[in-house]
């Protein structure tokens, strides 16, 4: 399933352009447990949806976003990333992504096409970036609002 | 003659055989506890080691370990025979109190000379000196994972197993106390135990093939010294050579300045080296807040199967596949095909020097 399936936005798009540049230092997230040999590590997918759950816990976590096909077919995309102590060193908390939220995900694709991929990197709604893998930043935090 | 009329003989009360124990007993209860300790090297009061049971120091141990075990020897000897810490002189001890974690820029690798990272830049040659049948084994596994079919251990929730264990990334621990260092690694809540109270290796009698290995050690100062034997055959890491159960190693573990503690690792292989493997592992401190070291449930989220081709696939959430499940043979279940091949040459071998004889 291309990517191009998917519906995107501009903001998405720029978010996307933002954080593009690190994408050659986040290859190879799944860095233990498992062989990354099911990701295509030469592509990369930026994808929109809505947070269904996030498994934050070992050996990897998973965040699993509803993502809408251009035909308006409802798509759940698993997003694999490392497990709770290297996530909250990347500033990746258990409540950064919470049910209902709008998200763009940057992922590295499975091989067979599955609706699945490596995760590099989430923007929230808010313009917070948190990105994943070996040698990631810090996440980027949007200023919190006064409510 | 039964033990009853053997007591009987030797003086006038007879003593019944199940007499025997509460006797037995009042004995040991009239040893004073430092016979014990003697017997196996001077402790202090309220040491919590298991003392009895110690192997002596000079416990043997099989052929194919001697040259390591010369080389620590000899260190030990330059040493003075080591740096004594007690109890009392605990403070005296190095302090790697804190999180650590393995130092990820340069990659994953065991060979820590190796040029690239595995991640941005591709590997390159592997600079440790192979035997021809473990350098084939090697050739051939980087051609199953060019082509797509790479399967590790650590998806059928085995831990990483020494030595690959130093190569993992994850938040370490050390705990160090005068009779032995504790060196955790949260992955799998896999821990080293390091015993520098004086003890041997585990005698033959008893011995078997260990995921960590079996671990002694002395203090030089304020490197910890070890000797490591009786490890389980297994893979320095994924896209690395393998290592046969005759490896053993010698590492010089020490802080190199507040934020890094280093591993010199030499590593002896008669099945899978030519000549002896050193490389350096680098530790770094981590200064997260609030970080801390959890169990870690490898089953809590583990949906990763192997292939028939004998890569790694995932369930994804809503898929349901049918898997062919069958006996689990504990000494190859996790290996792959090449593994298997490899690791029994090594017993045919074995057999084969043995005259026939397993």
């Amino acid at each position: 399933m291309s990517i191009r399936t998917f519906k995107s936005h501009a903001k998405a798009r720029t978010a996307a352009a933002a954080i593009g540049i690190v994408l050659l230092m986040q290859l190879g997230t799944a860095t233990a447990h498992h062989s990354a040999a099911m990701f295509d590590h030469s592509k990369t997918i930026t994808l929109h949806g809505t947070v269904k759950n996030f498994q934050f816990t070992n050996p990897h976590s998973w965040l699993i976003v509803m993502v809408t096909r251009t035909d308006g077919e409802p798509v759940e995309w698993g997003f694999e990333a490392e497990g709770p102590s290297t996530l909250l060193h990347a500033g990746i908390l258990p409540k950064s992504f919470r049910p209902g939220d709008k998200v763009t995900v940057v992922a590295n694709p499975m091989r067979d096409g599955r609706p699945a991929g490596a995760l590099i990197s989430v923007v929230t709604a808010d313009g917070s970036v948190y990105r994943t893998g070996p040698g990631a930043p810090p996440a980027r935090r949007a200023p919190v609002s006064k409510e | 003659m039964d033990w009853d009329t053997q007591i009987k003989r030797r003086g006038r009360f007879r003593i019944r055989r199940s007499d025997l124990g509460v006797i037995a007993l009042a004995l040991l209860a009239s040893v004073p506890v430092g016979v014990f300790a003697q017997s196996s090297g001077a402790r202090n009061a309220g040491s919590t080691a298991n003392t009895p049971d110690r192997p002596a120091a000079a416990t043997p141990i099989p052929d194919y370990y001697q040259v390591s075990l010369q080389a620590y020897v000899k260190m030990k000897a330059e040493a003075h025979g080591g740096t004594q810490y007690r109890r009392d002189s605990y403070g005296k001890m190095p302090d790697w109190s804190g999180l650590w974690s393995r130092d990820l820029s340069r990659g994953l690798q065991f060979d820590t000379k190796q040029s690239g990272n595995g991640f941005s830049v591709p590997l390159g040659p592997i600079t440790a000196d192979l035997t021809p049948r473990y350098k084939a084994a090697f050739q051939q596994k980087l051609r199953e994972v060019a082509s797509g079919n790479e399967w590790d251990q650590l998806s059928d929730c085995l831990p990483a197993g020494y030595p690959r264990w130093l190569t993992e990334p994850f938040l370490r621990e050390f705990i160090v106390t005068p009779e032995e260092t504790w060196w955790i690694n949260e992955q799998q809540s896999e821990a080293r135990r390091i015993y520098t109270d004086g003890r041997g290796h585990v005698p033959e009698d008893t011995a078997h093939g260990l995921w960590d290995g079996d671990s002694i050690g002395f203090w030089d100062n304020q490197t910890l010294v070890v000797h490591t034997i009786r490890v389980i055959h297994g893979e320095y890491q994924r896209s690395q050579p393998d290592y046969s159960y005759q490896t053993s190693t010698v590492e010089r573990i020490h802080m190199v300045d507040h934020d890094t503690i280093a591993d010199e690792v030499t590593v002896w292989d008669p099945k899978g080296l030519r000549t002896p493997w050193h490389v350096v592992m680098q530790y770094k401190r981590v200064t997260d807040a609030g970080a801390r070291i959890d169990m870690w449930s490898c089953e809590g989220n583990n949906n990763v199967i192997r292939t028939a081709s004998g890569s790694s696939q995932f369930i994804l959430p809503g898929e349901s596949v049918t898997v062919t499940r069958s006996y689990k043979d504990p000494d190859t279940f996790y290996l792959t095909n090449t593994q298997k091949k490899l690791f029994a040459q090594d017993e045919a071998e074995d057999i084969a020097k043995q005259g026939g004889k397993k």
